[in-house]
């Protein structure tokens, strides 16, 4: 297989120390062609010639999840994500990638707009009931999984964004998917056609800043989408935010002031919300505000262990997303916490899932939906949510 | 084998093929290991054992596969003068990783697998740590650390592991056996040539508040300075290696020979800033290979008195960057590992560059020093370095594995590696 220059410098610099155990997939499945060292050595002998591309190979290279908990230990800082990702492209070119459930991801997405394959109308049907303006400077990008998936959050942020009096544009049916599966998965020419469709429409909107609820889309459009765009060469000047530093804002701002939240807490950072962009602190200095007693798990911030359902592994790879959350919700359960808090739709969703699997009695939350429920009142229904 | 997880895919076979190091050329006399376990528990592992023995299979026992002597390839059977074929089998210990802690007697009794950096922090939680662990305690393993017989962080209060253990448990094709006292040198640092350490029981002690300190001074003024307290842990940085570690972490350390000491005791002078700095930094020594992007090293152990004249002497025989640290160790040694970052796809170069480990060790023996360890590569050193202990261990050997099953060409000189090694010492300083 041939790489760029720049990969096989980057690879050839790897120390094989194997500080990157800490890796999910690695301490789920425990043989080394799941694991970074190994996944490294795998395109050096890629490289030269040493081993072939086959199927088990390729399987083996897509099961991991992009969380960067290897990058995080690595001896010598390789930026793996973005190696995983570039030889993933290059599986694609080689034809030997994607595999079946990432295809069929983008067959729906190639009809609809959107990974689930619905209908983008559907994207307007949330928001009716919410006041939001036909353009504007503040975007609030919801997301496909908040969307179809977990419209409660949507619909939390919407809420709270009232609320506090935040004037924003949406926009509904014509929000396409950030690209963020594609990306991941090595399949980046539909995720290009999607930045140039989201991009044209803020450009029209008039829009300046763009906040997202979810922890993928807020990665993809803050370090994806300027490489893009700097690529196809347009201009980038958008500023983009995660909704928990919004509302982490508005609450030192004072146009929020939530009520106490008496409970016991423990946070999940997401990874790409985390690692990826080093958010570790507003969503933790917002549960400080609500007065939520935070328990943290051993493993938090840079070394927090992945829910297990990203980069196409929950797709393509059910049992190994399960023992992976599942691991995860043992730890929160250790914490003696009532409430499981995260920051991301797709890590809500899937650890929700896997404490229900697992028997764990802890309820499963977005921060934003908690804050949502101790500001005035609500009319979502918010089952796990006790508040006040 | 029962459900025992194991691999003989070729993909898998390739990547459990190496450890840390990348010699040139040698790679020809290796071959890949045919089979891959990994047992869950000791029986397990005397399953293993006997069809090994069954099959006349060679054995090679492998924990994280950090090691850089060459302990955990298989060599290939020409290589070892034998001409039939053997089956190679590894056993790779990545799901024997548990530990227990026993508070009161201040000891872990750990499964070989255990990964130093995992019980240290289990142990924090209880006001308890580590004595001593090597640099690479985020990945590496008790056993793998106990059959390289390591030095390294704390090693200048506590030495080295031999001295921080209490027991082992081992496996051979007899049977497993608890093995304590003077008899653990039949498996310390006998890269599982003499039987499959099952458990080991390790000392720990209690939590002290530690400070750290730098100074800059040449290292025959560093090597009186760290042995006139009860210091912890000490570490050397030449002037050279701190600016290839200013390269490689994109910092500003002052570009001077530095030394730091990690202590309970207050000193009067010392800068603290710098000192954290280095301490908190110690688990990334190889961070300098992104420069080659490779990298040649030299480890040898030298008495401290000696350690000047070598460094001297590396200074003047290494032209391209490098740079030295040092662990000090009890006893007044220390361990000086010496990095020459080299891009090993240039093949020609880097083979080159690879002579000049061969002429540090050959530089190192002449003012009383011995390399750190054998494994496959310095199997020719085992006399030196294991003195009058040598025909004593090699005769136990010979009597638990006749057949030379357990990880055969390691310590004990077999085969072409040993003359390659020794003719390569001898041409280098042509
Ligand atoms: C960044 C870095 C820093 C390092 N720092 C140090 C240091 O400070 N001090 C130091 O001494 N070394 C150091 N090393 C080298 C190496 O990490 C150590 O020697 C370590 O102890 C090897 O452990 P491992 O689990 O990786 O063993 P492996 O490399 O897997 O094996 C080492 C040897 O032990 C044998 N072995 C493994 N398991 C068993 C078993 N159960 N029974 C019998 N034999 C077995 C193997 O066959 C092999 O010969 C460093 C390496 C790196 C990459
Ligand atoms: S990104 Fe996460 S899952 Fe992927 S190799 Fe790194 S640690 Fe493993
Ligand atoms: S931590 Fe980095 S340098 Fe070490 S083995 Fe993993 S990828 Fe290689």
């Amino acid at each position: 297989m041939r790489v760029e220059k720049e990969i096989n410098d980057l690879v050839t610099a790897c120390a094989q120390c194997f500080y990157c155990r800490v890796c999910p997939a690695f301490q789920t499945i425990k043989w080394e062609s799941v694991s970074p060292r190994g996944r490294v050595y795998t395109i050096k002998g890629l490289i030269r010639r040493k081993i072939e591309l086959e199927p088990q190979l390729v399987e083996d290279f897509y099961k991991c999840t992009t969380c960067g908990a290897c990058e995080e230990q690595c001896q010598t800082t390789l930026p793996l994500v973005d190696i995983w990702e570039h030889v993933r492209a290059e599986f694609v070119k080689e034809k030997v990638a994607p595999l079946p459930a990432h295809k069929k991801i983008r067959e729906l997405a190639e009809k609809s707009g959107n990974p689930y394959g619905e209908p983008q109308e559907k994207k307007i049907e949330w928001i009716k009931g919410y006041k939001y303006n036909e353009s504007g400077e503040l975007l609030y990008f919801a997301g496909c999984t908040a969307s179809f998936r977990a419209v409660e959050l949507a619909k939390n942020t919407v809420e709270l964004f009232n609320k506090a009096g935040v004037e924003f544009t949406f926009a509904g049916k014509d929000e396409y998917c950030c690209g963020s599966p594609f990306l991941r998965t090595g399949q980046r020419d539909i995720a290009y056609e999607f930045f140039k469709k989201n991009y044209n429409e803020w450009k029209k909107r008039g829009v300046k800043t763009i906040v997202s609820s979810c922890a993928g889309c807020y990665r993809t459009i803050l370090i994806d989408y300027p490489k893009i765009a700097k690529e196809l060469g347009l201009d980038w000047d958008f500023k983009v935010m995660h909704t928990s530093q919004l509302v982490n804002k508005l609450i030192k701002e004072g146009k929020l002031t939530p009520k106490k939240f008496e409970a016991k807490v423990t946070y999940h950072d997401p990874c790409h919300l985390g690692r990826h962009t080093k958010v570790y602190e507003e969503p933790r200095e917002v549960i400080k505000a609500i007065g939520a007693e935070l328990i943290e798990m051993d493993r938090n911030r840079g070394e927090s262990f992945c829910c297990g359902s990203g980069g196409g592994v929950k797709s393509q790879f059910k049992d190994l997303a399960g023992a992976i959350g599942k691991n995860r919700i043992q730890e929160a359960k250790e914490t003696g916490a009532e409430y499981l808090i995260s920051c991301c739709p797709f890590c809500k969703y899937h650890l929700k899932q896997m404490a229900e699997e697992s028997g764990v009695n802890i309820k499963v939350a977005d921060l934003v939906e908690i804050v949502n429920n101790l500001v005035g009142s609500s009319d979502i229904k918010a089952e796990d949510i006790k508040c006040g | 084998m029962g459900d025992i997880p194991k691999s003989d895919w070729k993909v898998q076979r390739y990547l459990y093929t190496r450890d840390i190091s990348s010699a040139p050329l040698i790679t020809l006399l290796l071959k890949y290991v045919d089979e891959i376990y990994q047992p869950r528990n000791e029986e397990e592992v005397m399953e293993i054992l006997k069809m090994a023995k069954q099959e006349g299979a060679t054995v090679i026992p492998r924990g994280a596969g950090t090691s850089g002597y060459g302990g955990v390839l298989p060599v290939k059977d020409i290589a070892l003068f034998r001409f039939s074929s053997r089956k190679t089998i590894m056993i790779d210990t990545t799901r024997m990783d548990s530990f227990e802690i026993n508070e009161d007697e201040q000891i872990v009794e750990c499964s070989p697998g255990a990964v130093w950096w995992d019980i240290e922090k289990k142990l924090n939680k209880k006001g308890l740590t580590l004595r001593i662990y090597p640099t690479s305690a985020p990945s590496s393993t008790v056993a793998g650390w106990i059959a390289q017989n390591g030095t390294g962080v704390g090693s200048l209060k506590y030495g080295g592991i031999a001295e921080n253990v209490t027991k082992i448990r081992v496996a051979d094709f007899n049977g497993v056996k608890e093995v304590e006292g003077k008899d653990l040198k039949y498996y310390v640092g006998m890269c599982g040539t003499t039987g499959i350490i099952t458990k080991a029981w390790v000392k720990v002690k209690e939590v002290e508040d530690m400070h750290y300190y730098a100074f800059h001074l040449p290292p025959h003024k560093a090597g009186k300075l760290v042995y006139e307290g009860e210091h912890y842990a000490a570490l050397y940085l030449d002037e050279g290696y701190v600016k290839l570690k200013n390269q490689s972490f994109g910092t500003n350390l002052p570009e001077k020979d530095t030394l730091m000491i990690a202590t309970t005791e207050k000193m009067s002078e010392g800068d603290e800033e710098l000192g954290e700095e280095i301490w908190e930094t110690r688990f990334y020594p190889m961070r300098v290979r992104k420069l080659g992007p490779g990298l040649v090293a030299a480890e040898n152990v030298l008495p401290v008195d000696s350690i000047p004249a070598y460094l001297n002497a590396l200074h003047r025989m290494v032209k391209q960057p490098n740079g030295s640290e040092i662990w000090y160790v009890k006893g007044k040694k220390g361990a000086v590992l010496t990095f020459i970052p080299s891009d090993e796809r240039k093949f020609l170069n880097y083979a080159l560059t690879w002579r000049q480990s061969l002429r540090a060790l050959r530089t190192a023996k002449k003012m009383r020093g011995v390399p750190y360890s054998l494994g496959l590569y310095l199997s020719c050193e085992s006399k030196l370095l294991l003195k009058q202990d040598y025909e004593e261990i090699r005769e136990f050997k010979k009597k638990i594995d006749p057949e030379d099953l357990l990880n055969p060409g390691k310590v004990f000189p077999k085969g072409v590696f040993p003359l390659i090694i020794g003719i390569g010492q001898k041409v280098v300083i042509l």
